[in-house]
């Protein structure tokens, strides 16, 4: 589903976003990616989304090289791609059923299937009945569970998170949880950045973990820490 | 495809709308602009009109008083036979002058015209334009003689104040066409900004490029297109009510020529306007 080899990127400022990065990340993984501020997990979901190019490397995203893609391409690209954000990205002014159906809207959907699919996405997340309102009039939990709406609306093949959890309490974190793998056990593969180490400590799933742009570990079923071998 | 079209018309409206008095400034600017480059055009066309007709033929015109004796008629022809600078001429008589002075004047000031008010005349053809000065000094207060007139130096002098206008028409039009561009492109750049969070929300949902500009093109497209309209608008009436001379008068089909001139123009610097906006302000 998404392949880094040796990539590596550098901002013009000078900062090293990403040190020879190689990895694979295959088709219904769940995939936690962790470390701290400014370890490059943010970079590393641009570079998949094509918000970026980096300066040396391949990456292949859904079977394909973004890097020889021409540009007109890349909007394609995307439709495959969810996204959901720490800061939500809805829009103020448009009701929850709106947020949702812009995303459809903007690719040309028919408006009778734009109807339907909203309809049935805001019932998996749990909000068919605040379809009306708008983004202010709901709780935080709420928001980021419309951006999980809009982001899986269109069933992509990938979705990608970074630090969905980062704005709410912890229970509205697990509802969102609940919400991200039930979406991968359908099939979609999803990478999560996060810095909450109890999600991951309790979800056990892959956990890749980046320091300074480069890969430091890579576990199946991994924990948010490294593991300290205790001796036994 | 038909929901892009309502999609497009929907956002047009809602960003004309919103930034509605920087649309009604744009708006203006192009509409007086246009109004004064469709004004420049409309001068070129009728003095182009009437100085063609003024020059068919006749140089020099010896109008004779209506009370003239056909004795001082026939001194008069027998003087321009016999001149050397004068090429050939033409004698009209009360008639034939009041039949010309018909299709030149106003019908309000044309009825109370008589032949017999008319003056008869010899329109005559110099060997060489300077000698239209011979002929007018010449016959000037001869007997039976009312005026010499020589419309090639009216027209000349015509022409030549109608160019200094038009020059000038055309360097205001310029300035303030300059300036509607700006005020368009300055209108998009706010839409931009007001819509920066759909942008960036359709950018991520993967919209394609020219779905997120068409809106902003059209909205440019569409107040160059209200602006020439109104233009073209104020244009038509003032070729309708303004009470120009007949021979000034422009066709329909000379009016829809500068017409189509000033609405193209229009639709162009909206476009250019919004494209310009685009290319720097709309990142996609």
């Amino acid at each position: 589903m998404i392949r880094f080899e040796d990539v590596s990127k550098t901002y013009p400022n000078g900062t090293v976003a990403l040190k020879n990065l190689s990895v694979e990340i295959s088709k219904g993984d769940f995939v936690f990616l962790v470390g701290s501020s400014g370890s490059g997990k943010t970079s590393f979901l641009r570079l998949v989304l094509r918000e970026e190019l980096p300066d040396s490397g391949a990456i292949h995203v859904s079977g394909k090289d973004v890097l020889k893609m021409p540009k007109w391409r890349v909007p394609y690209l995307r439709r495959n791609i969810g996204c959901v954000f720490q800061d939500f990205r809805l829009l103020p002014n448009k009701t929850v059923f709106e947020n949702v159906a812009f995303a459809l809207e903007v690719i040309g959907r028919p408006t009778e299937t734009i109807k339907n699919q909203v309809t049935q996405v805001l019932d998996v997340v749990g909000l068919a009945d605040k379809a009306d309102n708008l983004p202010s009039e709901l709780s935080g939990g709420e928001q980021q569970r419309v951006a999980v709406a809009r982001a899986f609306v269109n069933r992509p093949i990938l979705l990608l998170a970074d630090e969905p959890t980062g704005n709410l309490d912890p229970a509205n974190s697990e509802i969102i949880m609940q919400l991200l793998e039930r979406i991968n056990k359908a099939g979609t593969t999803v990478v999560m950045a996060t810095h909450d180490k109890g999600l991951v400590d309790r979800m056990r799933k892959r956990v890749i973990e980046m320091v300074d742009g480069e890969l430091v570990r890579d576990e199946s079923r991994g924990l948010y820490d490294t593991e300290v071998s205790t001796g036994f | 495809m038909l929901s892009f079209f309502r999609y497009t018309l929907r956002e047009t409206g809602t960003n004309l709308w919103r930034n509605r008095l920087m649309t009604i400034a744009a708006i203006l600017t192009v509409t007086v602009s246009l109004f004064l480059v469709g004004a420049a055009l409309m001068l070129k066309q009728s003095a182009s009109q009437a100085s063609s007709h003024w020059q068919q033929g006749t140089r020099v015109t010896i109008w004779m008083k209506p009370t003239a004796s056909q004795a001082e008629v026939s001194a008069v022809d027998s003087q321009l036979r016999t001149l050397p600078f004068v090429k050939s001429c033409t004698f009209y008589t009360q008639q034939q002058d009041y039949e010309e002075a018909r299709k030149l004047l106003p019908q309000s000031e044309f009825s109370v015209l008589q032949p017999s008010d008319m003056p008869s005349s010899f329109r005559c053809t110099p060997t060489a334009p300077n000698n239209v000065f011979v002929v007018e000094t010449s016959f000037t207060g001869q007997p039976g003689v009312l005026t010499v007139t020589a419309p090639e130096q009216q027209v000349r002098q015509m022409e030549k104040v109608i160019r200094i206008a038009q020059w000038v028409f055309v360097g205001l039009a310029g300035i303030l066409l300059i300036s509607a561009t700006v005020l368009i492109l300055n209108t998009i750049r706010m839409a931009i900004f007001a819509r920066r969070r759909e942008v960036a929300v359709m950018k991520l949902v993967g919209a394609t490029n020219w779905f997120i500009r068409i809106p902003f093109v059209s909205e440019g497209f569409f107040q160059g297109l209200i602006g020439s309209g109104l233009a073209v608008g104020f244009l038509a009436v003032f070729q309708t009510w303004y009470p120009l001379p007949v021979l000034f008068r422009l066709s329909t089909t000379a009016f829809i020529g500068s017409a189509s001139v000033v609405a193209i123009l229009g639709v162009s610097i909206g476009s250019i306007g919004s494209a310009l906006a685009i290319r720097r302000f709309l990142d996609v």
